[in-house]
């Protein structure tokens, strides 16, 4: 359980962070999204302790940060977003290290460096010097350390960075198994990550929670007007006759050649009207599905501020999903998948 | 206790695995084996007074404080400043562990590295008991002033690493604490008061190096080291809190 009352923090004149309050339960999966800037990694470095706020408060598993630091830090396991680690040492030297400065005896220690390089997919690389390991393996170091002392309570900034796609998979599978006993609180730009992970989402703007709530619920609360994806063949007359359908508010233009969006009032569903109509005109139906608001549309919505911030945000969807990176082993599978997300 | 001992492991396998430090024990061997020679042709040339061997190996040539002055800096610029570099000092500080604790263990590190510089020594002591007779005393003496005098540059030197993410400016910060204390010795007779002869008698660190290799222990003199080199260790770790601050 992670609890955050009113966490400030200020850097010189300028305020990074305004008073967040959240908290974190157990057995949960929180994720917190933003831009750059927006205050992410002050607030994570003051959840994890390496950072003391200006003001504000943050208990972790029931002890509070700056009162039992030594007790509060045992229950958490923290995954900087550049996690950094002794080139010279060896894969299992380190966690050996680590499980020490933890505070393992030395048969906990064996055991829990077993684990976690088996649940973190080290096993081919234990006896590696940590320096020579790709940028990947690196990361997976760095989750393996963070869960080695097997914390209540596990903060995660970006963990899937740098992995190639059957990893990533793998380690949100873990990330998955992990939050079902465990406070998780998960930083990334990975939208669909999210979306696939996470119970409840916080965004952050501007050092303030702008929105917060299950994905769907976010979905929802932000969005417009729902829609529906139309393609049709052979059919000139389209937007006045779909624009006569009862409930549709609004037809516009969409992707490719004879697609349209077709607006509608929340709680009718015009897609049988629709199809009725193709039929009775002998319009080619080529396709025909509700247009899903992804968290991509409320993410953007929520952070953009000025006309020129809206404009560049139409770029900016794509670049969030799948942040570019160093080209050495890693892609983004799923970053244009949003329409097989379970909810 | 044992984050201490994690820390302290930790660092001293960094320095057996580091080039650098194979580097600093040929030139400290060399430079020694240099000193041990004159220490012999002294020995070996009736004329030289009583004594005089110990002093000229333990502080009594300018090598030896060329030598500190070289192996300080190298020895003690990675320890902290490497750590804000990288920043691996993030998941050292979410650690259970202290700032405190952090300077100790790497501090204790450097320390042990520096003893074991210093070992190979021993061998010269070796040699010469083996030709004629050694008075065990003084040269039990040399190597405590060694390790005291050591412990408080060594200090200032992690002192010099927690306040900076680069090593090369650090190394600059430890050379420009070690040079005005190296000269302080020299001032003594440019001061006629008796006051003050002797607060430089007890400050300077050659007269402190001389009076060891006589084979005296002066407890003031150790008090002296001990708690300097505490105050330099606390700096470190104030320092490295108050990173966090900025």
């Amino acid at each position: 359980m992670i609890e955050a009352h009113n966490l400030t923090r200020r850097y010189g004149d300028f305020t990074a962070v305004h008073g967040i309050s959240f908290s974190v339960n157990e057995g949960e999966i929180v994720g917190m999204l933003g831009p750059n800037g927006a205050g992410k990694t002050t607030t994570i470095r003051m959840i994890t302790g390496f950072l003391p706020p200006t003001g504000g408060r943050v208990t972790v598993a029931g002890k509070d940060l700056f009162e039992s630091p030594r007790e509060a830090r045992r229950q958490l396991g923290y995954l900087p977003e550049n996690v950094a680690l002794y080139g010279e040492m060896r894969v299992e030297e380190y966690l050996a290290y680590r499980a020490r400065l933890e505070g393992l005896s030395r048969a906990e220690a064996r055991e829990a460096i077993g684990d976690s390089i088996e649940r973190c997919l080290l096993t081919d690389v234990r006896h590696q010097v940590i320096g020579t390991l790709s940028k990947g393996y690196r990361q997976r170091v760095g989750l393996a350390t963070a869960i080695l002392h097997r914390p209540s309570t596990l903060v995660l900034d970006e963990p899937t960075v740098g992995l190639d796609p059957k990893q990533i998979i793998a380690i949100r599978e873990l990330i998955r198994d992990l939050g079902r006993q465990r406070t998780l609180l998960l930083s990334t730009h990975i939208l669909p990550e999210v979306e696939l992970l996470c119970n409840r989402v916080m965004i952050i703007d501007r050092g303030r929670i702008v929105a917060e709530g299950t994905p769907e619920e976010l979905r929802e609360r932000s969005v417009g007007n729902p829609a529906v994806r139309v393609t049709l063949k052979g059919a000139p007359d389209a937007v006045a006759i779909l624009g006569s359908v009862p409930g549709v508010a609004a037809v516009h233009p969409g992707r490719g050649d004879g697609g349209w969006l077709v607006e509608h009032t929340a709680g009718t569903d015009p897609r049988e009207e629709i199809f009725r109509a193709a039929v009775a005109r002998g319009w080619v139906l080529l396709e025909m599905a509700r247009e899903r608001t992804t968290l991509e549309d409320v993410f953007v919505r929520l952070t953009t501020h000025d006309q020129a911030g809206e404009a560049a945000a139409q770029e900016a969807p794509a670049e969030t999903a799948a942040p570019v990176q160093d080209r050495e082993d890693m892609d983004e599978v799923d970053a244009t998948d949003d329409e097989e997300i379970p909810s | 206790m044992k984050a201490v001992w994690a820390t302290y492991l930790r660092e001293l396998r960094a320095y057996f695995f580091s080039p650098l430090a194979y580097l600093v024990l040929f030139f400290f061997l060399v430079i020694n084996g240099i000193t041990f020679y004159i220490v012999v042709a002294s020995l070996s040339d009736p004329r030289s007074p009583a004594g005089q061997p110990l002093e000229l190996f333990f502080g009594g040539t300018f090598l030896f404080w060329l030598v500190l002055l070289f192996i300080t800096p190298v020895l003690t610029m990675r320890l902290i400043s490497e750590e804000l570099r990288s920043g691996s000092v993030e998941v050292l500080m979410t650690a259970p562990i202290t700032e405190g604790q952090v300077v100790a263990g790497k501090y204790f590190a450097v320390l042990t590295f520096y003893a074991f510089l210093w070992a190979p020594t021993l061998a010269y002591a070796g040699i010469i008991a083996y030709n004629a007779k050694v008075d065990w005393g003084p040269v039990a003496a040399g190597y405590v002033g060694v390790l005291s005098l050591g412990a408080l540059l060594l200090a200032m030197g992690t002192f010099a690493s927690s306040v900076t993410k680069s090593q090369l400016v650090a190394a600059m910060i430890t050379v420009a604490l070690l040079i005005p204390l190296f000269l302080f010795g020299l001032v003594e007779s440019l001061f006629n008061g008796d006051l003050a002869k002797q607060v430089i008698g007890v400050v300077g660190l050659a007269s402190h190096m001389e009076e060891m290799a006589k084979g005296i222990i002066d407890t003031r003199r150790i008090v002296f080291y001990v708690s300097w080199s505490w105050f330099f260790l606390f700096l470190a770790s104030r320092a490295l809190e108050d990173k966090k601050w900025r």
